[in-house]
């Protein structure tokens, strides 16, 4: 049953606050000083000229020792460089000042006297081959991770079939509309910020510690968000915000221009990675893997995007011998960040192309290969998880009948591709929640802000509907800051129904524990609607919420309950671990689909005719905002396919920068969407949900690529699919 | 440059006193009158988050300096839920679900009144759907919007 | 505070003294501003902008076969105009490509002509059509073909105190404009190709968008078509002269292998398309 987003109304009106709308009386607009050159060494930040600006506050490495007396911050993180600038357009200082124009003025005033170094801008630059030993220390390896199991090398002697592939992905960003944006108020002590955030209790954290201050100290209140997709999911400009009200004694705005968004944005950068795998008797016998990811600055010893990213460049496949090795390659950008499951929609597609062509190159049928060697529930991962409840062989049986289906009314230069991709969603992350109940209703109390999916408010009111019997009319999710909100991890890993919706449904527990108690006698409890006030039923008895209500609680609002839900983490198999930290994955959830496409066998432009999605989702909580989530992930992921690269020159620049160079589909590029959802293999979430919001985007550009390939040979090894790469598979230039 | 600007704003008249020349309307929009439901997204005009109405013509609010539309009559999503159109429209993209945050959403609206207003209220859902590559989503996917419009036209006067 | 100083006189000969009076690069016209107003952030803005918006300019006139538009018509309402698909449908193409709804209530045609931004949706259409620019300055008026009127890359042949009047198209022709880009709308062309055929002399026009510094006929691959439906393996010859005599270089997005590639495929498929249409009996 449908139920209209609450937010729909307000929204639709254009009533929503968002952080670049924040304001507050006397308040000053910054800007930040970017570093020059990627690389260099900073031999002086000159803000004099800016300082002499009327009502301009500037500030830059050398003020916080008075800003932050006693604190040390986090040294691998200055807030400001000192001696070392890292990425173009690093945040060298920071200006306010009574309005944005005089700001920016005097961000331009500032002397920034910095003498270039050599920049790194590509993980070739660093490895132009596969390095025969692992490198002693170096400034460039953020991470290594190595992890075998058997002999691969008589492996691959043996093998009947040996294909050896190198493939290439790009930098995506997240391009939320919305630009990052925040107001800071430091007054007595508190260090309070309104920012656009996914996660509250995160950037408090990360705040805290980048400024080292008591965690106690920050305040962080969430505004609406305009879409975070993994960008807004960590502390980017608070900490510039919070410097400046504190140097200024007034609050003060600060939010990104959109071409700084691109020029400052952590996000998934490039990769090169060599697939090899040996196939015997129809068999994978053995893997190869190796890793190059571009990890920007990311920091050694604190990387952990190789160890998480490169078992989905296996794919959730077994196998019985294998060795992956990865390096996180530091180059001069900025720090590798999350995007919508990281990195997941470029390991599909890498693994989905290779084993498909491992497949034709050994003769065999390339979907029925895939699906011999497909995880089923029970089985364990390469690096020792189970796999629990796991509707992947289901959807793929699905996606498959729909291609066949495809095929036989197909047109002229016209393809299939069937990929798949499995999501390890962080409903591990664990959260807290509140309920309230009130003869008016239930109300959920909480520390999200909803970010657009609908998980907070339909989402975690659709789970607290049902936990409670109530109609979703009845039921408020309300946000508070995280001052007075019970903890949550956050809205990012596909979480928030999952685990947080979670953490509701335990609060709903506990309340009916409680009203079972206040009631007395025995048998299940439920929760009347009508057309008044609430009334609570056990059997024969019957009595008003307002009759249940003590004194306090009437004048508090309702009677209060808590939950929390924090998963159990996995475990890794270390015996298969050779150099590095692996990540154990949790909470499986895969993802089917079937594209068909048309391809210009001259221009080698790709046109997506049809799509369809199946999704192992477990049980749907919210049958409206499930099926925009794959909608969205999936058109996301269509960009990531086809369109969607963040080009870097070689001194470190990023080239284009906006949104007319950077291109993310239009609306009249978006085939029709089917979207099915396999339930019954249950995950972690409330009634055996599992998480939604990452996996719709992970086998799209896989299974772009696999119909451009059914389509016309074309056998492309790069992401995006652009119209040239196309082409030249083509052999038509 | 201090000469006064006329200009009506969802139907009431303003005079604008001291706009500087560089002023972009969409800074006059939502910072000088207050009106915070145009947003600002690209600031480049390729995303049209800032799409207003001047005369009755969608317009890229960041690309337009202020005093280019002096005494002209500018509608902005708060205007909408005066127009029987516009409320049909925010009343079809709330039934089809076509938003997620919400951040596009009044450009979307709004480029849509802007093309009814044009080509007719019972203008082609084709027809529409090919007039709006100027207002990127990034939530939705815009099949939610493609049902919204269709609605819409089903729907008509 | 504002970077620069606007103004928006009040008629052509008022225009015109503002711009004799400004040294050049300190004063820039103004109309629709959708390319101009990325200058006028900043540092490297000009001192003075001119704003044509009370000038007379914003017409349509059919007048027998030929069309004059007004230089400060928005684009959208050229667009919109009831005629323009029957007697030039590749302007009405070329017109749709350019950016958006929106943007194109805005754009004007003498915005793009006298920005001559290489990669403009507009000029090769104007090229292939052979239309005049109309210009009005100190020294009174002038017409001037397209081709004598882009000079380069952001380069036109207007001298100081110029402004564009109007354009003009001789004749309806058959045409069609056809582009290859990242995405199919809101972006600018990679290359693009413009044909016509003139029914008055019985001739092609062919031009070629997107190659720096401007778009530009190609005339040896006009007259390898000798007929209003040349043969294939002719269209062929035409498309091989054309990659032939154009230099293409490489840029950011494409190599200058892909670049000559699409070349040959858009103009082979425009010339098809100009013989298609014409056979179909739109004229």
């Amino acid at each position: 049953m449908r139920s209209p987003r609450p937010d729909a109304r307000e929204k639709l009106e254009g009533r929503t606050v968002f952080g670049v709308d924040l304001e507050a009386p006397g308040m000053l607009w910054a800007a930040l000083v970017p570093s020059p050159v990627a690389h260099g060494r900073l031999k002086s930040v000159d803000l004099s000229a800016a300082r002499a600006l009327e009502g301009v506050v500037a500030i830059s490495a050398a003020d916080l020792a008075s800003l932050l007396p006693g604190s040390t911050g986090d040294p691998d993180r200055p807030v400001f460089p000192s001696n070392t600038v890292v990425y173009r357009n690093q945040p060298v200082a920071a200006v306010a000042a009574p309005t944005l124009e005089l700001a920016r003025a005097a961000a331009r005033a500032v002397r920034v006297d910095v003498e270039a170094l050599p920049t790194v801008s590509d993980v070739e630059e660093v490895f132009p081959e596969w390095p025969r030993e692992v490198p002693e220390k170096s400034e460039h390896i953020a991470a290594h991770v190595l992890a075998r199991e058997g002999d691969v090398d008589e492996a691959f002697r043996t093998a009947e079939t040996v294909v050896r592939e190198t493939y290439r992905t790009s930098s995506v960003h997240q391009v939320a509309i919305e630009p990052h944006a925040c107001l800071a108020d430091v007054t007595e002590g508190a260090w309070r910020v309104r920012t656009s955030t996914q996660t509250p209790f995160g950037t408090r954290e990360d705040v805290a510690t980048l400024l080292g201050l008591p965690v106690e100290s920050v305040v962080v209140d969430g505004t609406w968000v305009g879409g975070g997709f993994g960008g807004k999911g960590s502390a980017l400009l608070e900490p510039y915000a919070l410097l400046l009200s504190k140097a200024s004694g007034r609050p003060v705005k600060l939010s990104l221009r959109y071409r700084e968004e691109f020029q400052l944005g952590r996000t998934t950068l490039p990769s090169v990675v060599r697939m090899e795998t040996a196939v015997s008797n129809g068999r994978i016998v053995a893997r190869r893997v190796r890793l190059l990811l571009d990890v920007g600055t990311s920091l050694p010893g604190r990387d952990f995007t190789a160890g998480y990213a490169i078992a989905f460049l296996l794919g959730p496949y077994r196998t019985p011998a294998f060795e992956m090795e990865g390096y996180a390659v530091r180059t001069n950008k900025p720090p590798f960040g999350a995007h919508r499951a990281p990195f997941a929609p470029q390991c599909a597609f890498v693994v989905e192309s290779h084993l498909d062509h491992v497949a034709r190159e050994a003769g065999l049928d390339p979907v029925v290969f895939r699906a011999a060697h497909l995880w089923k529930e029970g089985d364990t991962t390469p690096m020792g998880q189970p796999v629990g409840p796991f509707g992947l062989p289901t959807a793929l049986e699905r996606a498959r009948a729909t291609a066949a289906r495809w095929r036989a009314d197909a047109g002229p230069d016209t393809g299939v591709g069937v990929a798949v991709g499995f999501w390890s969603t962080g409903t591990g992350a664990g959260g807290e929640a509140r309920v309230r109940l009130s003869p008016g209703g239930l109300e959920v109390v909480q520390g999200e802000r909803e970010i657009g999916s609908g998980s907070v408010l339909a989402g975690v009111r659709a789970v607290a509907a049902r936990a409670s019997g109530l109609s979703p009319q009845r039921v408020t999710v309300s946000y508070e800051d995280t001052s007075s909100a019970p903890f949550d991890s956050g809205v990012f890993g596909s979480r928030t129904t999952a685990a947080l919706g979670r953490a509701v449904d335990e609060a709903v527990r506990a309340l009916f524990d409680d009203l079972g108690r206040r009631l007395g006698g025995s048998g299940p409890i439920r929760l009347l609607e009508g057309p008044g006030e609430l009334s609570v039923e056990r059997g024969a008895v019957r009595a008003t919420v307002r009759e249940l209500e003590n004194d306090s609680e009437r004048a508090g609002g309702g009677i209060v309950a808590s939950g929390r839900h924090y998963g159990r983490s996995g475990t890794i198999d270390e015996r298969k671990v050779a150099a590095g930290t692996f990540y154990a994955y949790t909470d499986f959830t895969g993802a089917a689909h079937a594209a068909q496409v048309q391809v210009d066998r001259s221009t080698g432009t790709v046109r997506v005719l049809r799509y369809s999605a199946f999704q192992d989702v477990g049980a749907v909580i919210d049958p409206a905002t499930a099926a925009a989530q794959v909608e969205g992930g999936v058109v996301m992921g269509l960009g990531t396919a086809l369109t969607e690269e963040a080009m870097w020159s070689e001194d470190g620049r990023l080239l284009n920068p906006g949104l007319l160079d950077y291109r993310i589909p239009t609306l009249g590029e978006v085939p029709p969407i089917a979207v099915t959802f396999v339930e019954g293999f249950h995950g972690a979430g409330p009634f055996g949900a599992k998480g939604l919001g990452e996996p719709p985007i992970i086998p799209v550009a896989a299974a772009v690529a696999l119909a451009v390939r059914d389509a016309t040979g074309a056998h492309v090894t790069e992401l995006p699919l652009s119209a040239e790469r196309v082409a030249r598979a083509l052999k038509v230039l | 440059m201090t000469r006064p600007l006329p200009l009506t704003v969802n139907g009431r008249p303003h005079s604008l006193e001291d706009v500087p020349d560089s002023e972009r309307l969409l800074d006059t929009v939502r910072w000088r009158l207050g009106l915070k439901g145009t947003k600002e997204g690209c600031r480049s005009g390729d995303c049209g988050a800032c799409t207003v109405l001047v005369d009755g013509a969608s317009t890229l609010s960041c690309l337009t300096l202020t005093h280019e539309v002096e005494g002209s009559s500018l509608t902005t999503i708060e205007g909408m839920s005066e127009d029987p159109v516009g409320r049909d429209v925010q009343e079809a993209f709330g039934r089809a679900g076509a938003l997620q945050c919400g951040y596009c959403t009044p450009g979307f609206v709004l480029a849509l009144v802007g093309l009814l207003r044009e080509r007719g209220r019972s203008a082609s859902v084709d027809e529409l759907l090919s007039d709006l590559g100027g207002n990127l989503c990034r939530c939705t996917g815009y099949l939610a919007i493609v049902r919204a419009v269709s609605l819409l036209q089903k729907e008509g006067p | 505070m504002s970077a620069f100083a606007l103004v928006a006189p009040p008629s052509v000969d008022a225009a015109i003294a503002e711009l004799r009076a400004g040294a050049p690069g300190d004063v820039v016209v103004l109309a629709g501003g959708t390319d101009l107003l990325f200058e006028l952030d900043g540092a490297k803005a000009p001192r003075r902008v001119v704003s044509l918006r009370h000038l007379p300019w914003r017409t349509v006139d059919w007048n027998g076969p030929v069309l004059t538009v007004g230089s400060t018509l928005p684009l959208r309402s050229l667009e919109r105009d009831p005629e323009l698909g029957r007697h030039h449908p590749g302007l009405l193409q070329a017109i749709r490509a350019v950016g958006s709804v929106q943007l194109r209530h805005r754009a004007t045609l003498g915005g793009n002509l006298g920005r001559a931004a290489p990669a403009s949706d507009l000029i090769p259409m104007l090229l292939a059509l052979d239309a005049e620019v109309d210009l009005v300055g100190p020294g009174g008026s002038r017409s001037v073909p397209t081709d004598r009127f882009v000079l380069g890359s952001r380069r036109t042949v207007l001298a100081a105190g110029e402004l564009i009047r109007s354009v003009r198209f001789p004749e309806p022709r058959p045409s069609v404009y056809l582009w290859q880009r990242v995405r199919p709308a809101n972006d600018i062309s990679q290359i693009a190709v413009a044909a016509a055929y003139s029914l008055a002399d019985g001739r092609w026009r062919l031009a070629v968008g997107g190659i720096p510094p401007r778009a530009v006929r190609v005339p040896e691959a006009e007259a390898a078509l000798s007929s209003p439906t040349p043969s294939e393996a002719e269209v062929r010859q035409a498309a091989e002269l054309s990659v032939r005599h154009l230099s293409i270089a490489p840029d950011r997005r494409a190599s200058a292998e892909y670049r000559r590639h699409l070349v040959r495929t858009l103009l082979e498929r425009a010339v098809s398309g100009v013989v298609a249409d014409a056979q179909g009996g739109q004229r």
